[in-house]
């Protein structure tokens, strides 16, 4: 524990003496500080350069079973305890709620360090050599065929310390480092224009992809949509890239968590231990897994981190909980009180060329615009991009056109997986293919 | 937008959900009712003199850079939640820091602190100074305090100094309301938010202006279930208000409560939409989102300096029907998008961005104004002191037309209706979508069935052409806007307006 997080935790725990004495009979205190570089070139000019260091503290306090919280970036002694005692006040004016109050102790913490989440070198890398990676990684895409506008690139790093103590014995701290490079892109002519680009991060400078590979990767997102064009409405199978199947998990993910489920804000409320999806469905939510991007050694609250089986060949067995839903729905807290954590869907045993090669007539969903995903339903209804598929061959671009399908329904017509399973995103999975959504585009299927 | 979670207020308070306050103790330096006095909470709170913002800039401008700004913030925010018959709990935020900006040329440099003794102000200084190599060759002027030259907000009765117990009167009131609107409601939450955030800028050509914003919204979701269908409607109201705004016909918690029923009970026999391209009328209540992406976005001036923009080459240009007048308003009294000044202090106004057609003008701060040559127009925003200020909408409005709301229904022989929105997104390409919570099929020029969930698509260049007819209503979308990662609080205007053909999302 370094120094400062020793002084950290004497103000947290001071705090909680302060809370009790003024009634709190449960109190947690979180605390985050941070330093924060970050980078963004325009055509190899710097453009933006953010130095800064950053905290914040928060706090939760019950009293007799009545909830309130409170948190500040002004860590000025007079400031936290007139918060505490505004917590205090206002804790009284909640409900008394039978499900309120901080997670049970549990006995085993988790190693922190064999997590691998921190690297002391990241915090080291000077400023130049950070500029020179976004030039690199902007200038590689630059000087792909069809690129005609870079749209920026950027390098940055993070130094996160987190620390957590309650009333209830709980101790905990860690650190993180994170790097992040990406570049982004415009190609196409006149009126009809595309971006996309790509980015990386990682716990360590080590680990993060090349500036030519990303470079490539960025620039290539974006030349493959050139020239799309819309095709009629219709039904068909559709492929979804790695990127796509994690943003379907997202929209997963929300449907899994016990707000959604308490309030019956999901399709998936009083599914648990039903068939929710056919057998290619493998959903894994690990919070332990090295060097994640979301990997901690606990929650928000303190719960330990964990390995937790979703969906398992299609059946629900464990929705993403807190302590407070875990307790109102008559089930245990699953470490999920910051929402998902490294949270993934397992690889299948087909190529991606292989699911290429199985269409005949479809869609490989490479982008996807607007926010139409309704969790009470699980209807999905958005803009997307891709390229269209015939025989087994991809045969042009599409653009302007819009997916649509039901999350409920899609999970049961999983037809393949892929193996290209990567863990370099929090939320990750590999190519998919659903047997069938709605392309909507030129004329009516009508 | 994205869910938040309880901690990550630090950095997306603001979002949404918002922000936070309640304890009397952090007012008693707030002046109900009355204009802020001179000078500044900073000055008169944390210590913080104009000399040591002097010596700040100083510091700032000692590795060359031509232009500094100190962007000092102090926000208090409060929510209460209720859910479940019982108020869940209330929360309470504070945010405190300086952003420190350094221009050199086109270039930016930034650092921040939540600390305001000088020693951590000069270090953050020093860290946006980076971006600058050279020696000083700029000084900072003496500072000398203007006031806003307009007051819009509704400063009495602030929600952020109203009781707890009056706070949660409301929010039982609107809970109830939607719970007993209609018997197939089975779960209802209800949220108040409110914030008052003071900001104090300071620059090197001596301008140092202060403000105090308040802000508030009320929030319902109620779910209906019937026969194993199971919906949610949402409803909401606030803005640059008081507490009176709640108690005002419309905008009250028990019509908030029956809002959000209507939707969610609407929603239970709505059908999926017929994809493919087809008429669209879009709805005056909340059709703004079209105009805010379709228009607002392209023409912010970062992704037009930038040359990203779709629009950056089309000023003086038919863009539009000759029917499309826009204009984005900061200065409408109460509303949610406006301010007395922008977060660069730049008094704000009126910006005409389409006239009959033609793009005439973009959204500008004061970097995009400088590059561009233009006079900054007081839309550089920033979400807080940890981010640099970039160009942003306010309140966007499609000026009104002559053709009745019925007219332009009974234009329609096939076609989608737009109500109730999630959102929208564009990208600088122009291609932009909106996602319909309920719409209704149009048959024959009437409102037929419900319709759940279908996004729309197109190029706004295109689909700006296609604006047929414009009624003679209008009404405001109330949202929050995210761009690089920063959430504003915004409003857009629209009367009900017909799109000649659209791509709509949905089954076929």
């Amino acid at each position: 524990m370094s120094k400062d997080t020793q002084s950290m935790r004497g103000l947290a725990e001071s705090l909680l003496r302060y809370g009790k004495s003024k009634g709190a009979t449960e109190m947690e205190v979180a605390i985050d500080e941070g330093t924060e570089f970050s980078v963004r070139v325009l055509n190899q000019e710097v453009e933006k350069l953010t130095q800064a260091g950053s905290k914040g503290i928060a706090l939760r306090v019950i009293v007799e079973g009545k909830t309130a919280t409170a948190s500040s970036s002004d860590f000025t002694k007079t400031t936290l305890e007139k918060l505490v005692d505004g917590a205090v006040t206002r804790a009284r004016l909640s409900g008394k709620d039978p499900f309120a109050g901080l997670p049970d102790l549990e006995g085993v913490a988790v190693d922190a360090a064999a997590l691998k989440i921190y690297d002391p070198a990241v915090g080291e890398i000077p400023a130049e050599k950070k500029l020179a990676l976004a030039r690199e990684v902007e200038a590689v895409g630059l000087r792909e065929k069809g690129v005609t506008k870079s749209l920026g690139a950027g390098c940055g790093t993070v130094v996160q310390d987190r620390l957590l103590v309650n009333s209830k014995g709980f101790a905990g701290s860690y650190r993180r480092t994170s790097i992040f490079l990406g570049s982004s892109y415009q190609a196409g002519e006149g009126d009809n224009l595309f971006q996309d680009g790509w980015y990386d991060s990682s716990v360590s400078l080590k680990d993060l992809m090349g500036a030519e590979a990303l470079g490539k990767k960025a620039a290539g997102q974006v030349t493959r949509l050139v020239g799309a064009r819309k095709v009629p409405t219709q039904n068909v199978p559709v492929i979804l890239e790695p990127p796509m199947t994690a943003q379907i998990l997202g929209f997963l993910a929300r449907c899994l968590s016990g707000d959604a489920v308490d309030q019956r804000q999901t399709f998936l409320a009083g599914k648990l231990g039903e068939a929710v999806g056919n057998g290619l469905v493998n959903i894994v939510d690990d919070g332990l897994l090295p060097a994640g991007r979301a990997t901690a050694p606990f929650d928000d609250e303190g719960v330990p981190a964990r390995r937790t089986a979703v969906i398992e060949k299609g059946l629900l067995k464990s929705y993403l909980l807190d302590t407070y839903y875990g307790r109102k729905l008559k089930l245990k807290s699953t470490g999920n009180a910051a929402g998902p954590t490294n949270f993934y869907w397992a690889a299948g045993d087909k190529t991606p060329d292989q699911i290429l090669k199985s269409v005949d007539r479809g869609l490989l969903l490479t982008g996807t615009l607007g926010q139409g995903t309704v969790p009470t339903t699980g209807d999905i209804s958005v803009g997307a991009f891709g390229l269209w598929i015939e025989k087994g061959e991809v045969v042009h671009p599409v653009a302007e056109i819009t997916i649509s399908g039901n999350l409920g329904e899609l999970l049961k017509g999983v037809e393949m997986v892929g193996t290209d399973l990567e863990f370099r995103r929090a939320l990750t999975g590999p190519t998919v293919k659903f047997s069938q959504m709605t392309v909507g585009g030129k004329g009516s299927a009508s | 937008m994205g869910q938040i979670h309880r901690r990550d207020f630090i950095k997306v308070a603001g979002a949404g959900l918002g922000a936070v306050a309640v304890s009397s103790f952090f007012h008693d330096r707030i002046w109900a009712g009355v204009e802020p006095p001179p000078g500044s909470v900073f000055e008169d709170r944390f210590g913080v003199t104009p000399n040591d913002m002097r010596k700040v800039l100083a510091a700032a401008l000692s590795k060359g850079g031509d232009f500094a700004e100190l962007f000092f913030e102090y926000r208090l925010a409060n929510a209460v939640t209720m859910e479940d018959d019982i108020i869940k709990e209330s929360a309470e935020e504070v945010g405190l820091g300086v952003g420190i900006r350094v221009l050199n040329g086109m270039q930016t440099g930034f650092g921040y602190t939540s600390d305001l003794s000088l020693p951590k102000m000069k270090d953050a200084a020093l860290a946006a100074a980076a971006i600058a190599n050279s020696g000083g060759k700029f000084e900072a002027r003496t500072l000398e305090a203007v006031k806003p030259g307009r007051q819009v907000y509704t400063m009495a009765e602030p929600v952020a100094q109203a009781p707890l117990s009056d706070k949660i009167a409301l929010v039982k009131e609107a809970y109830l309301a939607a719970l007993t609107a209609d018997k197939r409601i089975t779960k209802v939450s209800s949220g108040l938010t409110d914030e008052l955030q003071y900001i104090t800028i300071a620059n090197s050509e001596g301008l140092l202006v202060s403000d105090a914003r308040p802000q508030t919204r009320m929030r319902v979701r109620a779910t209906a279930e019937e026969k194993g269908v199971r919906n949610t409607g949402s409803a909401n109201a606030g803005g640059r208000v008081g507490m009176d705004f709640y108690r005002a016909e419309g905008t009250g918690p028990k019509d908030l409560g029956k809002k959000a029923v209507r939707e969610a009970v609407a929603l239970l026999s709505a059908v999926n939409a017929l994809a493919g391209d087809q008429p669209v009328v879009l709805g005056k209540d909340e059709s703004g989102v079209m105009i805010h992406e379709a228009v607002g976005h392209p023409l912010e001036a970062d992704g037009n300096w930038k040359k990203t923009s779709i629009m950056w080459d089309k000023l003086g240009q038919m863009v539009a029907s000759p029917l499309v007048t826009i204009t984005d308003d900061a200065t409408i009294p109460g509303y949610r998008g406006s301010l007395n000044v922008d977060d660069e202090g730049t008094p704000t106004g009126t910006a005409l961005l389409i006239e009959k057609g033609r793009l005439v003008g973009y959204l500008h701060d004061r970097l995009s104004a400088r590059i561009m040559k233009l006079p900054a127009n007081g839309h550089g925003r920033r979400e807080g002191f940890t981010n640099m200020p970039i160009p942003r909408m306010n309140n966007t409005i499609l000026a009104k037309g002559e053709a009745a709301p019925e007219d332009i229904l009974q234009s329609v022989k096939k076609g989608f209706y737009a109500q109730t929105y999630q959102g929208g997104q564009v990208q600088g390409t122009g291609k932009f979508t909106f996602s319909v919570n309920l719409g209704f099929l149009i048959e024959d020029g009437k409102l037929t069935r419900p319709v759940k969930n279908a996004t729309l698509i197109g190029t706004n260049v295109q689909i700006l052409k296609e604006v047929e007819m414009i009624g003679n209503d209008m009404a405001f979308f109330l949202g929050t806007c995210g761009k690089g990662g920063q959430w504003q609080p915004v409003t857009a205007g629209t009367p009900t307006l017909k799109i000649r053909q659209m791509t709509v999302g949905g089954r076929a």
